[in-house]
């Protein structure tokens, strides 16, 4: 099957410049081929960032990288129209956005307004300008990535907004041989520039398309929806999962079945991706208020509901 | 051979052994009789294995849809038959029968199929029992028994498999067996012949010895009846005495109406007798003659002793459920008028006591229209009486007694004129000076009478009855004894005298020239010989359930049967006359044109009835199509892939009974695979072939690929697999 090779060579590819983290990779692609925007939340140095770019690398399409600061305007990122003297009129000069695969870095980094300029841009797949709208790039995925560990001087994202991400994910450490293999590679060139795309982002449009036609089946639609209704009628949540929470969870269970070359999802599917899907769209209860927004709590907290909910045979 | 095909080939011997029941027993129209006939044997071959066969009728397979309709028409066809072709309830009910017997013949596929076959074979031996007395029928249920008892064998034993139901497509393939026993060994073989002679035996057995109709072999007193005494002929002094104590059941006496009934004392008459020899009793007037039955099945009672007009009073209504005695007599409040009952011929001899013409061998019912008598108002004064040598004769006789005797009877009357006083001064004298007991020694006395009168003064009903008799006599008042029950035992639960043996009891008949024959009792009032207690009470309650059985259960007989078919025949005969009359004035327009068609048909115009046939057809035509291709209903109920699914489903919850059944059940937040990590971490021998059967499962239940019959095989195969592998170990 073409597509299942396809997909399976863009991972392959990921996987020669991040060691060890095939489920991450997995993950990733999932995003993309579910039409959803990816949040990496961890430390730094783990590879986010390569991650990112060895995706855009292995697409053959445009791949535009923001660093996000706290004087990051919103015109910074959408872009800016400004005066061209020879037509006599305002010209839109597109910003970073404009790209298939862009990398918002550190996005808790800067202000509300800016923050919010990028989600609308993520949701709305536009946006408006001196009242032109200006439709984006297909494919469009942000990968986003944020660092948990710092307090100073962010402006960590609400939930509300959070919910434009189809999933959170965390990389992690790589294990000690892995990080090995990454010291013993030869450090001139940057990994994820020696990457030769392996497909373009017709096939990825394509891909996506055939996502789509993934069979859910009725008894897995009431599996995914218990699971939802579970978050929100759980003590431990003060926020439940929204109905653009249960909407990406079947999405993303779909593109799953796809990756991993089925054409039906499975209740493993949806089980699998719940954590990563809905963990960073609830609101942990006070009284369990550990630690604040904690990502190890409201995954673990995810996991156990999802347990709760019988599985259909 | 497997046990699908054997329990296919044994339900169409079952339907085939009623087949031939109802062929042989009604009298069936030929085409039913061809078509039932085919489609039994086509049926039979095609389950033989008879391949061309099988193919041929595998491609005129019909969809569920059409079989429905089918039987929808032939519903209909049953009200044409009944209404019109046969009238009758019985053979358009078989024409109806057969006609969905070759219909589930041919649409023999799900488990409910079967069961349906069992219930139409199962009202066709009993119709064709309902049918006929021959002997040829016993053949054919013989026949009936042993295929029903290999049926419900391997009916239970293709259930008891563990994939459940045959699933619909796979007919015979896939047939699951016990611990992958498929063919039928010898020995099951001679075990469901055993169990079906062993169910024989045990019918027959049955047969012979639970009580049926009314009667049975180890009912007590039947054949020979309860023995009594005191209603033979003779009547020897002291022969009641011994029953006194006897509880047995004579008779129930049930009063719709009690008033005017004196209810502490009600008595039963049976016989009366009219000579005393000095020992014993005997009736010289015991000729009978049979009584006029009016139309009801109804005998009335001519009193020919009875000159005088009878004063009038209250007439009492009893029904009397007799239990079977070793005499003819029949009991009845005096006087009897009408009896009436399920009798062939009712006798009575001149003292009105009323006989069958020979002892029943069953218990009986009758009711019985009793006046009794009163004193007429006349008889209180003196009257002087003059009667026939012959009723003197017989009422005056008396044997050879002492003077002492007559000087004792002259002595209680001394100041009494009439004789109504006589007789109560008598009546009054007896009750008061003797004392009454049981405690008689049975031993030959020769004086019986006197002994009582004088030296015992200790006697029963029979010893007071006797003395005022006699007494009566030697004043010159005509005067009988009578026998019969003195019913006390009221129970108030079913409105009925329970009457006993040791109810039996003798009185006296006095005879007073305006009112005749009058009851009197010299024996006094005794206390009950059982105190009532709450045992009582509980017996009581006990034996009116026991009336309402015998009432409802037993004596519903035959001709209550054939009462019930008479009315269910008139009113189907009602119910279409009148259907006709609303059908006709309904559709009066239709009926005009269907007449006018079958005018045409019966002038012989092959035009308008070809023409009117093509068209018929073409209605059921469109209608079939319809159904089949349900252009109202988008959502088809029947698409493959749920079907699959079901099927799919069904071997994987079978692979989860059978693993949880090894002591490792699904947990209910696990999906198919994680279960499948499970079973591979602590069963290992099964891992193979659940993985391999997940696999599938998940394919067929969850995708939308519908799954080739070698995959459904394969998930069945590993399924058998899995049942033959030992235990995991613990």
């Amino acid at each position: 099957m073409k597509s299942t090779q396809l997909v399976s060579s863009i991972q392959e590819n990921i996987a020669r410049v991040i060691k060890g983290k095939s489920k991450v990779i997995e993950l990733t692609v999932v995003s993309l081929l579910a039409r959803g925007h990816l949040l990496l939340e961890d430390v730094p140095g783990v590879g986010k960032t390569t991650l990112a770019h060895s995706l855009a690398r292995s697409l053959d399409c445009s791949f535009k990288r923001i660093q996000f600061t706290s004087d990051l305007l919103p015109s910074d990122i959408v872009g800016v129209s400004v005066f061209n003297r020879q037509k006599q009129g305002f010209e839109f000069v597109p910003g970073p956005i404009f790209a298939n695969i862009v990398l918002a870095d550190e996005i808790n980094r800067t202000t509300p307004k800016t923050q919010s300029s990028l989600l609308e841009a993520m949701s709305e797949a536009q946006i408006s300008v001196d009242n032109q709208t200006h439709p984006l790039h297909q494919p469009f995925m942000v990968i986003a990535t944020q660092n948990p560990a710092e307090y100073h001087g962010t402006f960590p994202l609400p939930e509300s907004q959070l919910d434009r991400f189809l999933m959170r994910v965390q990389i992690g450490y790589p294990s000690p041989e892995e990080e090995r293999k990454v010291l013993e590679r030869p450090q001139s060139l940057h990994p994820a520039e020696a990457l030769q795309p392996v497909a373009t982002a017709q096939d990825v449009l394509a891909l996506q398309q055939q996502v789509d036609d993934v069979l859910m089946e009725d008894s897995l639609m009431e599996y995914l929806l218990a699971i939802v209704l579970a978050t929100r009628q759980s003590d431990l949540l003060s926020l439940g999962v929204s109905t653009r929470g249960a909407l990406a969870l079947s999405r993303a269970a779909k593109a799953l079945a796809f990756v991993r070359g089925r054409a039906y999802c499975l209740p493993d599917d949806i089980k699998e991706l719940a954590p990563a899907v809905l963990s960073h769209r609830i609101m942990v209860s006070r009284s369990q208020g550990l630690r604040h927004r904690s990502f190890e709590q409201s995954e673990q907290i995810i996991q156990d509901l999802v347990e709760s909910v019988p599985v259909p045979v | 051979m497997p046990f699908n095909q054997a329990l296919r080939l044994s339900s169409v011997l079952l339907a085939a052994a009623a087949f031939i029941g109802l062929a042989l027993g009604t009298n069936l129209p030929e085409w039913l009789l061809l078509l039932t006939g085919s489609s039994l044997i086509v049926t039979l071959l095609r389950t033989l294995g008879v391949d061309r066969l099988r193919r041929v009728l595998d491609r005129i397979r019909l969809s569920t849809a059409a079989w429905n309709v089918l039987t929808v028409i032939a519903f209909a066809g049953f009200w044409v038959d009944l209404l019109w072709v046969s009238a009758d309830l019985l053979p358009a009910g078989v024409h109806f029968l057969l006609i969905l017997m070759v219909i589930k013949l041919f649409n023999l596929d799900q488990r409910r199929d079967y069961l349906h076959l069992y219930a139409i074979s199962l009202m066709a031996i009993l119709g064709s029992a309902a049918s006929t007395t021959d002997l040829w029928y016993l053949p054919v249920f013989l026949a009936y028994l042993l295929m029903g008892v290999w049926t419900l064998l391997l009916y239970q034993l293709t259930k008891e498999s563990d994939a459940g139901p045959t699933p619909p497509s796979l007919p015979d393939k896939s047939a699951l067996v016990l611990r992958g026993r498929e063919e039928i060994t010898p020995e099951l073989f001679w075990l469901a012949n055993g169990l079906a002679v062993g169910a024989l035996c045990l019918t027959v057995l049955i047969f012979f010895t639970i009580p049926r109709v009314s009667a049975g072999f180890g009912q007590k007193g039947s054949g020979e009846g309860l023995r009594t005494s005191g209603f033979s002929e003779t009547v020897d002094l002291g022969m009641i005495g011994p029953i006194k104590r006897d509880p047995g059941i004579v008779m129930r006496v049930e009063l719709p109406d009690r008033t005017g009934v004196q209810m502490d004392r009600f008595y039963l008459r049976g016989m009366a007798y009219d000579r005393y020899d000095g020992k014993s009793w005997t009736t010289r007037l015991s000729h009978r003659r049979a009584l006029a039955e009016s139309p009801a099945g109804t005998f009335t009672v001519r009193h020919a002793s009875a000159r005088s007009p009878r004063p009038l009073g209250q007439i009492i209504r009893q029904t009397i459920l007799l239990e079977a005695l070793d005499t003819a007599v029949l009991f009845a409040a005096p006087y009897p008028e009408s009896i009436s009952g399920q009798f062939l011929a009712i006798q009575s001899d001149p003292t009105g006591a009323i006989y069958l013409p020979f002892p029943a061998s069953a218990r009986l019912e009758y009711t019985v229209y009793s006046r009794p008598a009163a004193v007429a108002s006349a008889d209180l004064q003196f009257q002087p009486a003059l009667y026939t040598e012959v009723f003197a004769q017989h009422f005056l006789q008396l044997p050879e007694s002492s003077e002492r005797v007559g000087a004792l009877a002259q002595e209680i009357t001394r100041s009494k004129t009439s004789a109504y006083e006589k007789a109560q001064a008598i009546e009054a004298y007896l009750s008061r000076n003797y004392r009454y007991s049981l405690d008689i020694s049975p031993a030959v006395q020769t004086r019986p009478l006197e002994e009582f009168l004088f030296e015992r003064k200790t006697g029963y009903c029979e010893h007071y009855a006797t003395a005022m008799v006699v007494l009566l006599r030697n004043v010159g008042v005509p005067a009988r004894l009578v026998t019969g029950f003195l019913a006390t035992e009221w129970n108030e639960y079913g409105n009925y005298y329970l009457v006993r043996q040791r109810d039996a009891h003798a009185w006296v008949e006095v005879h007073l020239p305006h009112s005749g024959w009058v009851t009197m009792d010299p024996t006094p009032a005794v206390s009950e010989t059982v105190g009532d207690s709450q045992w009582f009470a509980l017996s009581r309650v006990v034996d009116t359930l026991r009336l309402r059985w015998n009432r409802f259960f037993v004596q519903y007989n035959a001709a209550d049967q054939l009462a019930v078919v008479r009315g269910l025949k008139e009113g189907t005969t009602v119910v279409r006359d009148r259907a006709w009359s609303s059908f006709s004035s309904l559709l009066a327009p239709a009926g005009d044109l269907a007449g006018r068609i079958l005018r045409h048909v019966a002038e012989g115009n092959v035009r308008l009835m070809t023409g009117f046939l093509s068209f018929v057809v073409l209605g059921v035509g469109l209608v079939v199509w319809l159904m089949q291709r349900k252009p109202w209903d988008r959502r088809r109920r029947t698409d493959p892939i749920s079907r699959e699914r079901a099927i799919i489903a069904q071997i994987y919850h079978g692979v989860l009974r059978q693993i949880a059944r090894n002591g490792i059940p699904k947990p209910r937040n696990a999906t198919p695979r994680e279960f499948l990590q499970l079973v591979q971490q602590q069963w290992a021998a099964a891992g193979e072939s659940v993985s391999t059967i997940t696999e599938l499962y998940c394919r067929g239940r969850f995708g939308k690929v519908i799954l080739t019959q070698q995959e459904i095989d394969l998930a069945y195969h590993n399924l058998r697999q899995l049942t033959l592998l030992d235990p995991p170990l613990r």
